[in-house]
């Protein structure tokens, strides 16, 4: 069989796995890490500890989440290369967000390194941050520059998701009219503040 | 004010650097960008006394109808006979439409836009220009509505100026000739060829390669919805994909 | 391998490309030349629509009916043969860009809409929306850009024609053109040329609604080298423009139709707001000359109404041309319903809004009905034989017109919604005569090389002058000038005394205006140049339309003489001795005047002139024009 379009498909898998898996990811992430709340027993006997008895856990970690992650930033910087925006040209809410999008991806991408390293590679050598996530994570976010770094990358994140999440509306013919984009694009941004919410609550969490 | 003032961004030709220029000349009623520049031929002396060869730039009907004249007028793209010098701030600075290769001072060439036209096979399959004797199909009013927004582009270039994803660096068609695809597939012997405009529009340069900026549909002087086309053609090229990737059913045509 | 036989056409209009198309329909090569890219030509600015009689309005329209309107409309002084095949292929046409994918507007039933259109009592028009011209072209455009992708069309954008190929028989064989970017002339072999370049409404710039293109150049090249122009001296002027700097917009006369009222301020420079004037200080001119009419009088009584009350009694606005067309009165949401597209225009160009502050119009030259003389074969059912070599010919072998640039179709005046189909019918038919004249081609040696050199540096002599010239006048100051002159003198009321002032003013702006300096002596994208060999056409042409008025005495269609007016005995029909005494005057003139003024150049002086009988083979002329 000879794909007729590589290029149309692969803008879309690259779409696609912006919403599943890595958008899933965000919010199942977000909700678990809301957790924290319930205080460290709760969260390292209940939650992180139920995960980390799942069988084939890395393969899931790695076929689920991170190779399409990494597939979604590596063709969302080919894709970045081909802006040249104008954002104080043209002071349209779209526009920003355009650039908002492709600027949140470079940060997301300099944070992921950060937090992926700091949690879970981190975590393959020290037995601690894996036996007490929650305590490793209080002590890094107690430290005010981490936390700061911590919140940017919520917001970047989520942004990044509720706003790809209405392109994405439009990319592949859900929403047509303007009036529907507008629509889908205010639900959007609704959704993406109950993330932000959700993200601040876990993270303000680890901190009682 | 008693005089209207001008910069003009001036070019030689397509290889040369550019430089600015100031005008001026007296204030009187109903003028547009357009009316300015051709009073500037009669005289072209810049701010400073110098005598210049006259700003190039393209016109012809004025009604912003043939869309010759787009510009950039005080950083906005946009037809120069419909910009009323009464609503511009002064000193209003022209320079030439950006993305498009510079000919000389305010011409550019927007050629590349018919060569995308011909890409996307922007055009009814007819049999040759004859009568057949046959009446016209119908076509619901409302649909006749919507189509005719896009039959009104006259190719003037401003929304691709303001696209961040078209220009030099880019092989991205941009939102006009993408409209016109929109166009053609919904005629009723048109969607004939649907599939291989489809096609099209489906490769490198094409429809996926829109950023959704939407500035092209605020800046389009014809109000044409851009982005509802492309919302559309979203659809469209989802829907074929599937069919690519699954096989088709039973054709609709 | 023998290449086959290459047409030439000038023009990317509506009449160039159904030549385009038709020519390629029947498999021969085309090399289409155009200054710009097709969708930028002139035929874009037609905004009411095309006539064809279809008859889905139950008002039992016939193709006779629209033929007797278009005869009557041009006061019969278009060939018949051709108006009445025009008349037939109309719903034809209609249906052929309806294919094409051309959005005409729909009734509710999804069927093609069809509206009233001046001068007529009949649903006739087809539109779309408010851009019908636009729509038209782009249809065909893109048409034409298929053909091209196919390889049966050589698109040459940004090049325009300068001179005709001739052999030593004087047949056409090619052209010459020059490349708008570098300048650089090159010659073009073909076998035969058309001519589709539109009007020439430029040479009463800026009270004209043409585009700045319009400058009738080309066909003053063509004339220049030895084609007949036919009709010269009709010219329509169309009564409610807006007048700009940079040109005369459109008011359609809908304005007037829907209640709209034309006045002055009674008193001459009176410099008060238009809304603060009282009633009484306002001289409602239409209703006062025309109490039958009022405002809705006919488009030439309006259009001289108010060239009298501005030129002659001085009492435009604030000592101007212009005159109010005040819709402040009516209600204003019955305008906006009414006259949307109006408003519309009028407040992006004018800055005002017509609801609340009265318009201010004036006659502007909107359409020639002359242009290059072209022939026609007769068929036996009275129209134009189909395929005919002769149709659209002009008298040089091998050269070919149609469109707004040939004087085939509208007589003395034109109807509205005529133009579009007399350009699409034109072109369809110039494109299919060409074939025939092809097909009928016998072999001939190639045009000299010697020929092709002695025009190409002709041309490259004229450029070189002109970039050399050290002279002081400036062609855009001269312009003005010709247009100046032409609108006060060759305009819409003409007088001898002032006709032969003209001719005299135009030999001088002609010897000024080999006088010319130029402020850009780059070569490369030099307008000036451009448009200074431009200038020198539009003087040839102003001065054969000026001395084609002077030597008609009579009133016919757009051509209005006010020393030789024969009006109607008042109160007098037929049978009563004034009435019919009138009409022996009537038919007197008509055997004089009822006639195609043919112009041909005459080198350093002004045209020769004569006059052809014109085929009346339809509808002859029996009685007198009587709308009592």
């Amino acid at each position: 069989m000879r794909i007729a379009n590589p290029h149309l498909l692969l803008r879309r898998l690259h779409s696609l796995f912006g919403l599943l898996p890595v958008g899933a990811f965000l919010v199942f992430h977000l909700w678990e890490n809301s957790q924290s709340r319930f205080g460290a027993a709760h969260y390292n006997g209940e939650v992180v500890a139920v995960l980390q008895r799942l069988n084939y856990l890395p393969v899931l970690e790695i076929v689920v989440i991170a190779l399409p992650l990494l597939f979604h930033a590596g063709y969302g910087l080919v894709i970045l290369s081909q802006m040249r925006a104008e954002p104080r040209r043209y002071r349209y809410l779209r526009n920003w967000l355009y650039v908002m999008q492709r600027v949140s991806g470079i940060g997301i991408l300099l944070f992921l390194i950060l937090h992926v390293g700091m949690t879970r590679i981190e975590s393959i050598w020290r037995v601690t941050v894996r036996e007490d996530l929650f305590g490793h994570m209080q002590h890094l976010l107690t430290q005010p520059w981490i936390f700061t770094v911590y919140v940017v990358g919520l917001l970047l994140s989520v942004l990044h998701l509720a706003n790809g999440m209405a392109t994405l509306g439009i990319v592949w013919g859900l929403t047509t009219s303007a009036y529907a984009q507008r629509l889908f694009g205010s639900v959007c941004a609704l959704f993406g503040l109950l993330l932000v919410a959700i993200g601040i609550h876990g993270l303000l969490g680890f901190l009682s | 004010m008693s005089t209207i003032n001008l910069r003009i961004r001036r070019q030689d030709n397509p290889d040369s650097q550019p430089y600015w220029q100031a005008f001026s000349i007296p204030a009187a009623a109903d003028h547009n960008v357009v009316s300015v520049l051709l009073a500037l031929r009669d005289n072209p002396v810049t701010t400073s006394g110098e005598r210049v060869a006259p700003v190039i730039w393209d016109h012809n009907c004025m009604e912003e109808v043939c869309g010759s004249c787009a510009m950039l007028i005080n950083g906005v793209p946009r037809p120069a006979c419909s910009a009323l010098i009464d609503s511009l701030i002064q000193p209003i600075r022209l320079e030439p439409m950006p993305k498009f290769p510079v000919v000389r001072d305010l011409l550019v060439d927007r050629s590349c836009m018919d060569a995308s036209l011909r890409r996307v096979k922007a055009w009814i399959e007819i049999d040759g220009a004859w009568d057949t004797g046959l009446g016209a199909p119908r076509i619901a009013p409302v649909a006749w509505s919507a189509n005719y927004l896009y039959s009104r582009c006259m190719s003037c270039g401003v929304c691709l100026s303001a696209c961040p994803q078209f220009g030099s660096h880019s092989d991205f068609i941009g939102a006009a000739p993408l409209a016109q695809v929109r166009l053609m597939n919904a005629h009723p012997t048109g969607r004939y060829d649907k599939t291989e405009r489809l096609h099209a529009i489906m490769g490198a340069g094409g429809l996926s390669d829109c950023g959704n900026a939407q500035n092209c549909v605020r800046v389009c002087p014809k109000g044409i919805p851009l982005t509802t086309a492309i919302g559309e053609l979203g659809r469209q090229t989802t829907l074929q994909a599937l069919q690519d990737l699954f096989g088709e059913s039973t054709p609709s045509l | 391998m023998n290449t086959p036989p290459q047409a030439i056409v000038i023009g990317g209009g509506l009449a160039g490309l159904w030549a385009t198309l038709r020519i390629t329909d029947s498999g021969f090569p085309v090399q289409l030349f155009s200054l710009f890219a097709f969708k930028r030509s002139h035929s874009v600015c037609a905004q009411g629509g095309i006539n064809a009689v279809l008859d889905t309005k139950g008002q039992h329209d016939s193709i006779h009916q629209h033929l007797i309107d278009t005869l009557k409309g041009g006061e019969y002084l278009a060939n018949q043969p051709p108006v009445k095949s025009m008349c037939e292929a109309a719903p034809g046409l209609v249906r052929t860009y309806e294919r094409m994918g051309v959005a005409f507007s729909r009734t509710a039933e999804g069927l093609l809409d069809q509206r009233l259109f001046g001068g007529v009592r009949n649903k006739r028009t087809c539109f779309a929306g408010a851009s019908t011209g636009q729509q038209l072209l782009y249809g065909l455009d893109q048409q034409v850009r298929c053909r091209e992708s196919r390889g049966q069309v050589s698109v040459r954008v940004g090049w325009e024609f300068l001179s005709l190929l001739q052999d030593a028989d004087g047949v056409c064989r090619g052209i010459v053109a020059m490349d708008l970017q570098n300048l650089e002339i090159r010659a073009f072999a073909a076998d035969v040329v058309i001519l589709a370049t539109g009007g020439f409404g430029q040479i009463y710039a800026p009270q004209t609604t043409t585009s700045t293109n319009c400058t009738g150049a080309a066909a003053s090249r063509c004339y220049q080298q030895g084609a007949w122009f036919a009709n010269a001296e009709f010219f329509q002027f169309h009564p409610t423009a807006m007048i700009g700097r940079d040109k005369t917009r459109l008011m359609s006369e809908a304005a007037r139709g829907e209640g709209g009222r034309v006045w002055v301020p009674r008193q001459p420079q009176d410099r008060r707001n238009p809304s603060v004037i009282p009633e009484s200080d306002r001289f409602y001119f239409l209703e006062e000359f025309f109490p039958a009419y009022g405002n809705t009088v006919a488009r030439d009584e309006a259009s001289r109404a108010i060239w009298h009350v501005t030129r002659e009694l001085g009492l435009g606005i604030r000592g101007s041309d212009r005159v109010y067309l005040d819709l402040t009165h009516l209600n204003p949401a019955f305008v906006t319903q009414r006259l949307g597209a109006i408003l519309d225009i009028y407040r992006k160009f004018a800055g005002t809004d017509p609801l609340t502050t009265p318009m201010e119009i004036f006659p502007a030259a909107h359409y020639p009905m002359g242009g290059l003389w072209v022939d026609f074969e007769r068929d036996d059912n009275g129209g134009m034989r189909p395929d005919s070599p002769r149709n659209q010919a002009t008298n040089l072998p091998g050269l070919y017109a149609c469109g707004e640039c040939d004087a085939g179709y509208h007589g003395a005046n034109r109807l509205g919604a005529n133009s579009l189909l007399s350009a699409s019918f034109a072109g369809r038919v110039a494109g299919e005569a060409v074939v025939s004249y092809l097909k009928g081609l016998t072999p001939r040696s190639p045009l000299p090389e010697a020929i092709l050199c002695a025009a190409v540096s002709k041309q490259q002599q004229l450029n070189a002058v002109l970039l050399r010239a050290e002279g002081h006048e400036n062609p855009y100051r001269l312009h003005h000038e010709l247009g100046a002159l032409m609108t006060a003198k060759v305009g819409v009321v003409r007088a001898n005394a002032e006709l032969i002032v003209a001719l005299d003013d135009l030999r001088e702006l002609e010897q000024r205006a080999a006088r010319i300096g130029l402020d850009d002596r780059a070569v490369w994208v030099n307008h000036s140049l451009v448009f200074a060999r431009q200038l020198q056409d539009m003087i040839h042409l102003a001065r054969m339309v000026a001395a084609s008025a002077l030597a008609r005495d009579e009133c016919r269609g757009a051509h209005y003489k006010p020393a030789f007016t024969m009006p109607l005995p008042a109160g007098r029909f037929a049978g009563d001795p004034e009435f019919e005494d009138y009409r022996t005057r009537w038919q007197a003139n008509n055997e004089r005047w009822l006639k195609t003024s043919i112009a041909s150049i005459n080198p350093d002086a002004d045209p020769i002139l004569r006059y052809d009988a014109v085929d009346l083979s339809v509808h002859p002329p029996i009685e007198p024009r009587d709308y009592r």
